[in-house]
């Protein structure tokens, strides 16, 4: 295969991943929640924008409708969820999602059930080569990051954002400071579903062809493992540990070719994530970025008062 | 014009078998310091959850400015107009002090989602405010030091400090306070009252539960003596000072 396409290829699952541990850094880094079913809105916004398109909607809208469906999903799923207190919330989430891919497996009448849907391709012109659709693939991806990543990065430097890390910090000191804890984590919720749908979206349409199986909880803990490696509350680490953590997933499926093992190949990735992942809890718990400041007016100001006395 | 600022009537509060609080009525005044001493384990820190509504109460009501508030949720209390300041500070301890301070602003515009996204320029200039108000507060309680420094670097009566502070943020109409003075050294808990004492003339109430009873009675115009969920003396600091059933009670002697 062209070596080129190769890293194309990886460049696109960089952009998509991205977006979808943004989003849970909104949910985890920030608010505290212990999403553990990231992989059902991604599930849902790959449907949705599956099923939308054969219907011969543009697939802007497709992927805008598919972003506002998981939405509105996660912000119904956050009701019954949110009054749950940490492990419980990610019980709720992990089974959640499991649900979903079980439900979609079952339902032939959805989409086809374990036999998949295709996806027909929406950015196509003629005399496109394969190369040229996947950087066609990659602007648009990219485009969405920026978008999402200006998003997440005005909502967590404001006033808002300055609740949501209370709320992660102690959720009863931020009711008694008036702040009402089960509308933050429901905006929130529904804030991170959406763009992880949107994920789900960008890969439905850059791969072609979905089926239950590649909606697995893995995914799930892979967007965690970026998370805390690049850092929590920090959505510049958010980037970072999305391309390490893809990175690192790639060239373990380039090394297992080259390396006699004692165990399955296939797992070999899946050994070193979980290494990685002891290492960075132990030696650099708070990942590799720190968390980031709120950045406001407010601290100009306060700034400059020091100077005066 | 002194008024009933907070009426609580007959509240009851049971954990189980044990009745923590046992029909309490007390009133608070406007522009006045009411404290609440009695031994430990007396259902004073209960009572106050009561009030802020942390706790559903069994039994009675909680009247604050003539309106029923104990079926509220402890945000809605805080948006009547009081404030809670917890025994032990419950601060955000990985944001800065000045974090801190603003989070307990409030009608703060860009607490709102769309606002935050859309409004920016409105709530950058109210945030400027706030700073400066902030500052202006943390100046007062001599933390000014550590406006950027992450509250869980504070020493153990800086954050006792910041937790008032913090309350005092809110503009409160009430303030309730537990312990104020607790774990700070004489000299600072003396400080910690005169500007309490501070904010009363400028229209602010305090209902205090407070250990250091020769501080206490010094700034406040009325004492409650609880014990075993009862309140059993009341009255102006002197008369409380005078009555056997307080030495019963608090000291233990006879």
């Amino acid at each position: 295969m062209d070596p080129f396409i190769y890293i194309l290829d990886i460049i696109v699952f960089i952009g998509i991943f991205a977006i979808v541990a943004l989003s849970l850094n909104l949910e985890y880094g920030f608010t505290g929640l212990g999403n553990f079913g990231k992989v059902a809105f991604f599930l849902i916004g790959a449907y949705t924008y599956a099923l939308l398109i054969e219907t011969g909607l543009h697939f802007i809208l497709c992927l805008i409708i598919a972003a506002i469906l998981s939405g509105l999903i996660g912000s119904l799923i956050s009701l019954p969820a949110l009054r749950l207190r940490e492990d419980y919330l990610a019980i709720v989430t992990l089974a959640f999602g499991e649900i979903i891919r079980i439900v979609v497996k079952a339902e032939h009448w959805i989409a086809h059930g374990v036999w998949g849907i295709s996806v027909p391709p929406a950015i196509f012109w003629q005399g496109a080569s394969f190369r040229m659709t996947i950087v066609a693939h990659i602007g648009l991806i990219f485009f969405c990051l920026l978008i999402c990543f200006i998003l997440v990065q005005l909502v967590t430097n404001s006033p808002y954002g300055r609740i949501l890390r209370a709320i992660r910090e102690d959720e009863i000191a931020a009711a008694t400071l008036g702040k009402s804890r089960l509308k933050y984590k429901a905006q929130v919720f529904a804030m991170g579903s959406a763009l992880a749908g949107l994920g789900g979206a960008l890969f439905a349409q850059y791969i072609g062809f979905i089926e239950p199986y590649m909606f697995m909880p893995m995914l799930t803990f892979t967007v965690w493992i970026m998370v805390l490696v690049g850092g929590p509350a920090n959505n510049w680490g958010t980037l970072l540990g999305a391309t390490l953590v893809q990175l690192f997933n790639r060239g373990a499926k380039i090394i297992k070719d080259y390396l006699i093992l004692p165990v399955d190949p296939t797992d070999l990735q899946y050994i070193l994530l979980g290494l990685l992942i002891i290492f960075i809890l132990l030696y650099r718990p708070g990942g590799i970025l720190k968390e980031s400041k709120i950045k406001t007016k407010a601290v100009e100001r306060a700034s400059q008062w020091k100077r005066h006395s | 014009m002194e008024e009933t600022l907070l009426r609580i009537r007959d509240i009851t509060k049971n954990f189980g078998g044990l009745r923590a609080v046992d029909g309490v009525n007390i009133d608070v005044n406007t522009e006045s310091i009411v404290g609440l001493v009695g031994p430990n384990g007396s259902g004073k820190t209960t009572l106050f959850n009561v009030i802020f509504g942390l706790h559903k109460a069994d039994h009675g009501n909680v009247y604050f400015d003539n309106k029923r508030i104990d079926h509220l949720a402890p945000h809605q209390v805080f948006t009547r107009g009081m404030v809670n300041a917890f025994q032990l500070p419950r601060l955000f301890y990985q944001l800065t002090t000045l974090d801190n301070m603003l989070l307990a602003a409030r009608e703060h515009k860009g607490d709102n989602l769309l606002n935050s996204l859309f409004l920016r320029k409105e709530w950058q200039h109210q945030e400027s405010e706030l700073a400066q108000k902030a500052m202006e507060i943390l100046e007062l309680l001599e933390l000014a030091h550590l406006t950027f420094s992450p509250a869980g670097e504070l020493s153990g009566g800086q954050r006792k400090l910041l937790e008032i502070g913090r309350a005092l943020m809110a503009d409160p109409v009430l303030l309730l306070l537990d312990e104020p003075a607790a774990g700070v050294n004489p000299i600072l808990g003396r400080k910690i009252f005169e500007k309490i004492e501070h904010f009363r003339q400028r229209g602010m109430s305090f209902f205090i539960i407070e250990h250091r009873l020769e501080i206490l009675m010094e700034f406040a115009n009325r004492i409650y003596v609880m014990d075993k969920g009862k309140i059993v003396v009341e009255g102006e600091p002197t008369e409380v000072v005078n009555n056997p059933v307080f030495y019963e009670v608090y000291i233990g002697e006879k």
